[in-house]
Order: structure tokens, then C-alpha cells, then sequence
């Protein structure tokens, strides 16, 4: 190689060096921060506190036909997952007149949307098809009836299990939804 | 010449002679071992069948599947259900609960069909068959009957229990309860829930 080229090769090799470094500069700096650090406050839900909560039964509108045991497994499972995050000190059930006198007391109200009735025979053998959905609005709510938090979770069965495997995952998701909220 | 191909082509026809039987031994070790998986789930889900007029008779019903919604019961165990003249009460080896008639606020049944082969278990068993013949064993299921329950404890909370049973069960069971005086509202039969 003539000394000329070599020079030349040179120059242009800490070109591309410098411009490759400013440009993983810029990138890094252009990257948004995670959310949960201070840069993202306005974003991120500020986090209720209540001492107990109390899950109301709603029923559904009148032209989406859930199964009744769908809409218990989904009570009884949301039940025992609120339970489970120990977020509060006492979970009560609709009705129960013992919750009148908490004064903290925030209302989980689960508002169905939609219901589709899928199949374990149709999942199991084509795989693709069958799945079991039920899609509710979850409502936080205070005594007095103001809102104080709103989500729509929808909790699926796709390949193995039965039906009212789809309200157990759902119960999962309120649960998460509890725990990101409180 | 002739000699010479005479003595190549027994060696060639004695390999193939026994790759031959190997593979037949094989397919017919698979068509045997499907065979008995679709003979053993047929069996079961006819001794299901058989067994189900006989218990109906009796307000004691063994092997009741309680998916969830009793107090200190684990979800999806099973026990027997009862009819006592005071209401329902399902028992496991530990522990026993009972529901008041009294407390009872609806009633509803609907029919299900249920896998032959399920569970953790059963699902793994299926995806170990060969060339997908799992999802034929897939086919196969019987009819159960869901029953659940709605009721209040003594502070007013809500409560439900569904218990799955086998077919013809839950609807004389309800029956039975609505006569000693449990509370059933008119409502609207959801379709037969697909298997």
C-alpha cells in the first residue's frame, strides 16, 4: 500500500469511527426513559390506599347471555385473587352489611362487555380455533360513587383447559390491575 | 454374468426381507397402541354412562366436582354431594360444608361436556401420541351437568358454587331443593355450552 492511500484509508476509518459513536450517542440519549422513573410522572396512576375493599355483583346487559356459572366462577375467582395480593385488610362480598361501617371502602365493580363460547373439543383438536374469551370493564369506585379508576381486561383460553378456565385468568389480571392500583 | 447377478440379488432381497417385517411390527405396534387408547377412553365414558341412572335415585352423589365458590374447599376438588333435609352439603375426606335451604337465593343448571381425557396429566399423555393422535383422542368426551348455586352467609354476602356432576344429576337435585323451599327466579336459559 502507497503511503498516500494508507493516510488516506486512515482518515477515513476515524471518520466512520467518530460518526458511528455520535450516533449511538444520539440514540441513547433519544431512548425514553422507563416508565415508573421521575421523567414519567404525569403518565403513571398515583397509587390508591384503602383498607377494604368490596366486590359488587353486576349484571350483565340484557342482550349479552353469559352462563351463570361463568359469572360465579368469575365472582368467586376474583374473590380469591384480592384475597391473595393482601392489599387489604378485608375483602368483602356484595351485600355484606359489615361493610357499612369501613370508612375506606372502595367498590370493585366488574362490568361485562362481551362473552364468546369457545369449545375444549374445537381447541384441543384444531388448535386454532375455539378459544373462550369474556372481556369485563373494571371499575374502582369510592363510596360516594366516584370513579377513581377504570380498565377493560379481558381473560382468554386458547389451547388446553376448560371454559371456565378463561374466568380464572381473567381474576389473574384484576388481581394485577389491583396491585399496579394500590 | 448370469451367475454373477444370481448370487448379488439374495443379498439385496434378504436386507429388504428384513427391514420389511420391522416396519410392519411398527405400524402395527402404533395401530395397537391407538387402538387402546380410543378402547380405554370408549370404556370409560360408557361406565360413566351406566353409572348414572343408579345414583340419580340416591340424594347422595360421590365423585362431584367442586370447581369453586366453598369455604376451606380448594377449587376443583372433588367429594360427595348431599341432600340433607336442612339443604346441600359437600363433602371431601377433611373437611365438609353445608348450604341452608334458607340461604339459598337461585338455582341453575346447564349441560357441559367434558374431555375423557384431561388434565395436567391426560394433556401431556395426549401430546406424547405420535403423528397428532392426541386430538383424536380429543374427541372424545361425555356429558356432565353444572350446577350452581347462589347463596347469602349470615352477614348478607353474596356467594356461588358450581359443582359439576355427571348427566341427569343436577336437574333432580334442584328439584329437590326447590320442593323443601330454596328460592329459584325465572330466567333465561343460556344454549347448550359447546365441549
Amino acid at each position: 500500500m502507497k503511503p498516500r492511500t494508507r493516510a488516506a484509508f486512515l482518515s477515513n476509518f476515524s471518520i466512520a469511527v467518530g460518526a458511528a459513536a455520535l450516533l449511538m450517542a444520539a440514540s441513547l440519549l433519544a431512548k425514553p426513559s422507563p416508565p415508573g422513573k421521575p421523567g414519567s410522572a404525569p403518565q403513571q396512576a398515583k397509587k390508591l390506599t384503602a383498607s377494604a375493599i368490596q366486590l359488587e355483583r353486576t349484571d350483565p346487559p340484557e342482550d349479552l347471555l353469559i352462563p351463570e356459572d361463568t359469572r360465579v366462577a368469575t365472582y368467586e375467582n376474583v374473590i380469591l385473587q384480592l384475597t391473595k395480593t393482601k392489599k387489604f385488610q378485608h375483602v368483602y362480598r356484595s351485600g355484606d352489611r359489615t361493610a357499612a361501617d369501613v370508612p375506606d371502602l372502595v367498590i370493585l365493580r366488574l362490568i361485562p362487555q362481551a362473552f364468546k363460547q369457545g369449545s375444549q373439543k374445537q381447541r384441543e383438536v384444531t388448535t386454532v380455533t375455539g378459544a373462550t374469551s369474556i372481556k369485563v370493564t373494571i371499575q374502582f369506585a369510592s363510596r360516594d360513587g366516584k370513579i377513581l379508576r377504570e380498565k377493560i381486561v379481558e381473560g382468554k383460553v386458547r389451547f388446553y383447559g376448560e371454559n371456565l378456565r378463561a374466568t380464572s385468568d381473567l381474576a389473574k389480571k384484576v388481581a394485577a390491575l389491583v396491585n399496579d392500583t394500590f | 454374468m448370469k451367475t454373477r447377478s444370481a448370487q448379488i440379488n439374495p443379498g439385496v432381497s434378504s436386507k429388504q426381507r428384513g427391514i420389511v417385517p420391522r416396519l410392519l411390527q411398527l405400524v402395527g405396534l402404533l395401530v395397537f397402541a391407538v387402538a387402546g387408547v380410543v378402547v380405554a377412553t370408549a370404556a370409560l365414558a360408557s361406565s360413566r354412562q351406566l353409572t348414572t341412572p343408579q345414583a340419580s335415585q340416591s340424594t347422595s352423589i360421590p365423585h362431584v366436582k367442586c370447581v369453586i365458590g366453598l369455604e376451606n374447599i380448594k377449587p376443583n376438588t372433588k367429594g360427595t354431594l348431599s341432600l340433607l333435609p336442612t339443604g346441600l352439603e359437600f363433602a371431601t375426606g377433611k373437611n365438609k360444608v353445608d348450604i341452608s335451604t334458607a340461604s339459598i337465593e337461585d338455582i341453575f343448571t346447564g349441560q357441559e361436556s367434558r374431555q375423557d381425557v384431561s388434565g395436567p396429566a391426560g394433556t401431556l399423555a395426549k401430546a406424547a401420541i405420535p403423528y397428532g393422535g392426541g386430538r383424536i383422542v380429543s374427541l372424545f368426551s361425555h356429558k356432565v351437568e353444572v350446577l350452581t348455586v347462589e347463596y347469602v352467609d349470615s352477614n348478607g354476602g353474596f356467594h356461588g358454587t358450581v359443582f359439576v356432576l355427571s348427566s341427569g344429576k343436577a336437574t333432580v337435585l334442584k328439584d329437590q331443593l326447590v320442593a323443601q323451599g330454596a328460592k329459584v327466579t325465572p330466567h333465561v336459559e343460556p344454549q347448550e355450552q359447546k365441549p
